[in-house]
């Protein structure tokens, strides 16, 4: 009996916390993305400007995208 | 071999596409009825765009272009507008308006790749070491 508790007392008791550990580290991993936009500038109001004069110069503008196959 | 980085950048393209796609599916639908009754549309490959876009942008994180990814995605726009214009060509079905796509494409995905796939690579990730 005296070795049979020496033996238990030498063995680590088994961690009855992996059920918190796992949700620790799934937290850990599910970070937060953080998505920047760049700043809107006049570069970025040019080209809407030209897509959209592109869109209004043609006669037909979704007729002139259905038939170009991007609609 | 295929890095994690890459995968991702692929993902991005692919999930931005594919997303965007909903808008010009409807709009396609609703259009060809209202523009086209009764005639073929075209039918351009716009299923594989997801594809393409993801490609391209795993391109990007791989090559590690030296152009800002606005231009790499007007590039791309300016081979796919100079595609659908073969395409047309080819199919008998060109149209003089078809040319504007050229200019119209690379503006619009200009626009796209910079303000969507590039901060989402960047959320992500994906653009690493760009040294």
């Amino acid at each position: 009996m005296r070795t049979l508790g020496l033996i238990r007392r030498g063995t680590p008791t088994r961690p009855h916390d992996l059920w918190t550990r796992l949700h620790a580290r799934l937290h850990e991993a599910d970070d937060v993305v953080r998505v920047s936009l760049p700043a809107l500038g006049w570069r970025e109001a040019v080209a809407l400007g030209t897509a959209l004069g592109i869109v209004a110069l043609v006669p037909d503008p979704l007729g002139f995208l259905v038939a170009s196959g991007i609609l | 071999m295929l890095r994690r980085r890459e995968l991702l950048a692929y993902l991005v393209g692919a999930g931005t596409a594919g997303t965007i796609l909903v808008g010009p599916y409807t709009l396609r639908l609703v259009a060809g009825e209202i523009y086209m009754p009764g005639r073929a549309i075209p039918v351009a490959p716009v299923v594989l765009l997801p594809i393409l876009w993801g490609i391209w942008n795993l391109i990007w994180a791989r090559r590690h272009p030296h152009v800002s990814i606005g231009v790499w995605g007007s590039l791309f726009g300016f081979l796919g507008a100079s595609g659908i214009n073969a395409y047309l060509a080819l199919a008998g079905i060109w149209f003089p308006a078809a040319v504007l796509l050229v200019a119209f494409l690379p503006v619009v995905y200009w626009l796209l790749w910079r303000l969507v796939i590039g901060p989402l690579n960047e959320a992500l990730g994906v653009e690493g070491d760009r040294s």
